[in-house]
């Protein structure tokens, strides 16, 4: 039973951190309709940013989201206007999805290059520190990874909620050629949306790199459970990224923990299999007409 | 009245298997018969491929799956004894039905959601396998891994038997390829691939002709698993049922042309010895994986149809052009290539 | 008005590019098979050519690198000295990033295309499966330093010798010899075993697991988890509810630094720690845990810096003034490689020949002195030595069992983590 409690706990603190990187994703697609293959690939480039601030210049982890996330959106936006911008034709979903997929080669290509593929990890004092609350352990690191993602998933919300940049973006998530007609440059909220997207992969790869071990390759692992929890959350729902993704680490977590570690995945697989034969657009996606 | 196979087309493809049977016949070396028997296993798969991705143009990004489940049929039943060593070819027909059949249930499901939702839907068919092949230990030796019991086959000819097989398999499936293209079923899929839901307005049979697509596909590549698996001799999990190998057929097939008939194979004879090439030549820099994504984009921006359709579309542009200078009328984009799957024909709504 | 003369012209305009292109492959290669010159074949003169295919990219790429070091400076060394039997040494080096398709195609390559007179083995059971089998089909010699799991031997092929004291699932042997030698009192009572789901780690955990329960020690945890899990917690949560009195870990060196730290945040402490690798590398442990956290933790070495096997202190020299570093960064697959080297040196000054049915025929008796120990093989080329069990004591490694060469006394019960 403890054990089983504490799985929980676990799950629920990783399920946040999962649920800051699923968001980015999430909105890309909504926005752009592309599947951002590289979202993992862009987390992995975060982490190792991060990792060269810390071990380069000392900076606390924490403290270099102030650094890489605006690099990120940078990054974000100048591969959405470089690359994905100028696609045409019918196939633009299909041909997006394989172009972000080289930019995930390309960017585990130059980790590679440069940092070799020993697998790293971002090791600030306090990484193995965790307090004990009722005879359950809390892992420092996990618990403020957790806070900060919890931050900057409402800091998200209020943009898209209070500003006219989030408004511009629902609209064209809602419909895009409507939202054009009255007046949303769709260029400029694509690629301002994919820098977000990229933005909270910066966020996210700083506290993945604090939590796991990872090396350039370890983006094909991650951008699987994001793909799933996304689709599970229904593609374009940030408030159904964020269930998914507190579900699945849940679910993986107990399996692990309770049951057996190497089926731990697979259960959530199952359970992403299972709803979508009957609700093949996600716990809360929109039914629209066309890809979903 | 079209016949089935036009004189050009039975020519080239006459001239291409006839070049291919005969390289070992006539003293091809060792070395080349191993990079073409690579070569020709993706272009059978690409061609397979095509038939879900292409025509039908559900991208399907699991395929590697049932590569691996025929590979794991073969590594599974032969791995104590081969016999003559011929006994794992004639198996592989039952195989590929075999997996037809799995894929069927697995088609219908995941298609029961559309373009981008079904690619990523196939990605995660594809871990579920992977896992699978991980964790039923008994059944396939888990990270263990599973061999193949080595068949007897002389040293000298010892690809030949493998390489063999792999042709006769690329002449199937762009055999099945073509008459797809030239049949009431192509013409479904197209139609599929074009606008699904007005496609079932008019009365096509969705449903069933996606999945038809599916598992055929599927079975086709469980085939080429198998006969990969007797090759290497030794399957792991991870390198069976591979994504990367799903990226290569994807890239392939949009090189050569997705949706025609040559355009798969030429794809996979320039990527393939391409690849071996700069394995050999520039071994040790990571920098293999930045060309590789380098060629994907470049092909992606330039090529966006692939080569076959890009230069009929160069061809097509060239004589309107000097029709327009005579002044006479010019035969539709839809006639003038050879495949009735041409993406160059005017397609209207594609839109999702 | 005419439509412009059709397609026919295209169709067979392509048609023939389409043969050409085939027909011009096939000259081309007809040409390359024709021009390749025979190598030498071991019994002739000129340089002696070694074809290796390593992981120069993809997952295993540090130790492939490391490998390709270790026979870089070995052939530096042997060719100072004039060469082996007076033929300088060149190595073919081809990169298969850890995919064993690309390991079969470059094995058939370098026999088949390059012709070299030997070969070595790649860099892990894995890639070593499907390669020994392309050497045996050619009948070469496969020294190999780097493939030691079950599934390697379990093939029987007689011209495999692996370069390692003994098959890697001995790793543990040690440790389970080490808990069966304590007094029983002092012995653990139950033990959990938590494995990396891979060739050669599990299988490590497995054989401590079939000797501790055939001595009496209850398994309380028995676990196998996937490679590249990021997150170990929940799976030493899992640990911790069984409470076991010794740990066994079945893992290779970044899964070992992700339990050992999820033990630390858990509060994990138990009273004996085996990690199958991880804490043997003198270089990695510390800066993942703490040094204060090294402490009693228990792993198996073949090679490591304070090694007094013969030759070490000079393997050592040399590699430092060709490649810089302090000791403490040498990986010990390098070493290894080297040995791998120093066999294919001593059959030839022992016969006088290295071509390579005579290396296969002599190595099988006798015992051959490498860097990694005195080696000798069975039938299938499973060594027939022990690793060394070595403890963490002071920020160091020390060799602990068996007793006699020694370096310290082991250390037992395991003290708690820093601070806890």
């Amino acid at each position: 039973m403890h054990a089983l409690i504490q799985a929980i706990i676990l799950g629920i603190l990783t399920g946040g951190v999962y649920a800051l990187m699923a968001s980015g994703q999430t909105m890309i697609f909504g926005i752009m309709k592309v599947v951002n293959l590289a979202q993992g690939a862009l987390i992995m480039l975060g982490a190792y940013l991060t990792y060269s601030l810390f071990t380069g210049f000392g900076i606390d982890p924490f403290v270099s989201l102030l650094i890489t996330t605006p690099l990120l959106f940078l990054l974000g936006v100048g591969l959405q206007w470089a690359l994905l911008r100028p696609l045409h034709g019918d196939d633009v979903a299909q041909l997006s999805l394989l172009v972000t997929f080289a930019i995930a080669l390309g960017v585990e290509g130059v980790l590679s290059f440069v940092y070799g593929a020993t697998l790293t990890n971002i090791q600030p004092g306090y990484a193995n520190d965790s307090w004990t609350m009722f005879g359950f352990q809390i892992s420092v690191v996990r618990f403020w990874a957790f806070m900060i993602s919890i931050v900057l998933l409402l800091a998200l919300g209020a943009l898209l909620k209070r500003t006219k940049f989030g408004r511009s973006v629902r609209a064209t998530v809602q419909n895009p050629t409507s939202a054009e007609l009255l007046g949303v440059n769709a260029r400029r909220v694509s690629a301002i949306g994919f820098g977000l997207g990229s933005a909270t992969a910066a966020a996210g790869g700083a506290v993945f790199g604090m939590l796991n071990s990872f090396n350039p390759g370890s983006h094909y692992d991650l951008i699987s459970k994001l793909l799933t929890v996304v689709i599970l959350g229904g593609l374009g729902s940030i408030g159904g990224a964020i269930y998914a993704a507190v579900i699945m680490g849940v679910i993986s977590s107990v399996v692990a923990a309770v049951a057996s570690p190497i089926w731990s995945d697979f259960a959530f697989f199952i359970v992403l299999l299972l709803v979508l034969l009957v609700r093949p657009q996600g716990l809360f996606g929109a039914k629209t007409r066309g890809a979903l | 009245m079209k016949s089935l196979v036009s004189p050009a087309g039975a020519l080239r493809a006459g001239i291409f298997f006839a070049i291919l049977i005969a390289i070992p016949l006539v003293g091809g070396p060792s070395w080349l018969l191993n990079m073409l028997i690579f070569t020709v296993m993706y272009a059978a798969l690409s061609s397979s491929w095509n038939i879900v991705g292409g025509y039908a143009g559900y991208p399907s990004l699991g395929h590697a799956a049932f590569f691996g489940i025929g590979a794991y049929a073969v590594g599974i039943t032969f791995s104590k004894s081969v016999g003559a060593g011929y006994s794992p070819f004639w198996s592989l027909p039952v195989i590929g039905l075999a997996v037809a059949l799995i894929a069927v249930p697995v088609g219908w499901i995941s298609m029961r959601t559309r373009q981008d939702v079904f690619a990523i839907v196939t990605i995660t068919i594809l871990f579920i396998a992977q896992t699978l092949a991980f964790n039923l230990n008994g059944l396939t030796g888990g990270a263990q891994g599973t061999s193949v019991a080595a068949p007897p086959f002389p040293a000298g000819t010892y690809d030949w038997p493998f390489y063999f097989a792999m042709v006769v398999i690329l002449a199937v499936t762009m055999l099945i390829s073509h008459l797809i293209s030239n049949s009431k079923f192509g013409l479904a899929l197209l139609t599929v691939r074009a606008d699904e839901d007005k496609a079932q307005g008019i009365g096509v049979r969705v449903t069933g002709v996606k999945v038809s697509a599916f598992a055929l596909s599927a079975g086709m590549v469980a085939m080429v698993g198998g006969i990969w698996a007797y090759y290497v001799g030794f399957i792991y999990p991870q390198f069976a049922v591979d994504p990367l190998i799903t990226i290569g057929i994807v890239l392939m097939t949009f090189l050569g042309g997705k949706g025609t008939l040559w355009g798969p194979v030429l794809g996979a004879f320039i990527l393939v010895p391409a690849q071996e090439y700069f394995a050999q030549a520039f071994g040790a820099s990571e920098l293999y994986l930045l060309a590789y994504a380098l060629v994907f984009i470049v092909i992606m921006l330039f090529l966006p149809r692939g080569i076959i359709p890009s230069i009929a579309m160069a061809r097509h542009r060239r004589w309107q052009r000097l029709a327009g200078e005579a002044g006479s009328t010019v035969p539709a984009a839809g006639g003038t290539s050879t495949d009735a799957m041409d993406p160059t024909a005017t397609m209207t709504e594609g839109t999702r | 008005m005419q439509p412009l003369p059709r397609a026919l012209g295209a169709r067979t305009r392509r048609t023939l590019i389409g043969a050409a292109l085939a027909s011009a492959v096939a000259l081309a290669a007809t040409a390359c098979s024709s021009g390749a010159t025979a190598a030498g074949t071991g019994s002739g003169s000129g340089p002696l050519t070694i074809g290796i295919s390593l992981s120069l990219s993809g997952d295993f790429s540090d130790s492939g690198k490391a490998a390709q070091r270790g026979y870089q400076l070995w052939m530096d060394d042997v060719n100072q000295q004039g060469g082996v039997l007076g033929r300088k040494i060149q190595l073919k080096i081809v990169d298969d990033a850890s995919n064993p398709t690309q390991v079969v195609s470059n094995y058939t390559n370098l026999i088949n295309q390059d012709h070299v007179d030997l070969v070595f083995g790649p860099f892990s059971s894995l890639l070593t499966v499907p390669a020994s089998r392309v050497a045996s089909r050619y009948d070469y010699a496969f020294i190999e330093p780097a493939g030691g799991g079950p599934s390697v031997f379990a093939q029987k092929l007689h011209n495999l010798f692996f370069v390692q004291p003994a098959p890697t699932t001995s790793g543990g042997l040690v440790f389970a010899n080490y808990i069966l030698s304590l007094p029983a009192a002092e012995r653990p009572k139950t033990a959990a075993y938590v494995k990396l789901d891979d060739p050669f780690s599990a299988p490590i955990a497995d054989l401590v697991k079939a000797k501790l329960e055939a001595a009496g020690i209850k398994t309380v945890y028995d676990k196998t988890y996937e490679a590249e899990t990021a997150d170990m917690t929940p799976i030493i949560a899992g640990v911790a509810a069984a409470n076991p009195d010794v740990i066994v870990g079945g893992s290779q060196e970044a899964d070992a630094f992700a339990q050992i730290k999820a033990m630390i945040q858990l509060h994990v402490n138990p009273k004996f720690l085996f990690e199958a690798n991880g804490p043997n590398s003198p270089a990695d442990f510390p800066p993942a845990v703490g040094t204060a956290n090294t402490e009693d933790v228990f792993s198996s070495i073949d090679w490591y810096p304070g090694s007094t096997q013969a030759g070490s202190a000079a393997f050592i020299h040399s590699y430092l003034k060709k490649y810089g570093g302090t000791e403490n960064q040498i990986d010990p697959t390098s070493a290894e490689a080297y040995s791998a080297g120093m066999l294919v040196d001593e059959v030839a000054k022992k016969t006088g020949k290295v071509d390579n049915q005579t290396i296969i025929d002599t190595l099988h008796s006798g015992a051959w002195p490498t860097l990694v120990g005195d080696l000798s093989w069975d039938a299938s080329g499973a060594p027939q030595g022990e690793y060394k069990l070595v403890q963490w004591m002071g920020g160091k490694i020390q060799t602990v069992f068996p007793a006699t060469g020694a370096q310290h006394a082991p250390v037992a019960p395991k003290r708690p983590w820093s601070g806890q």
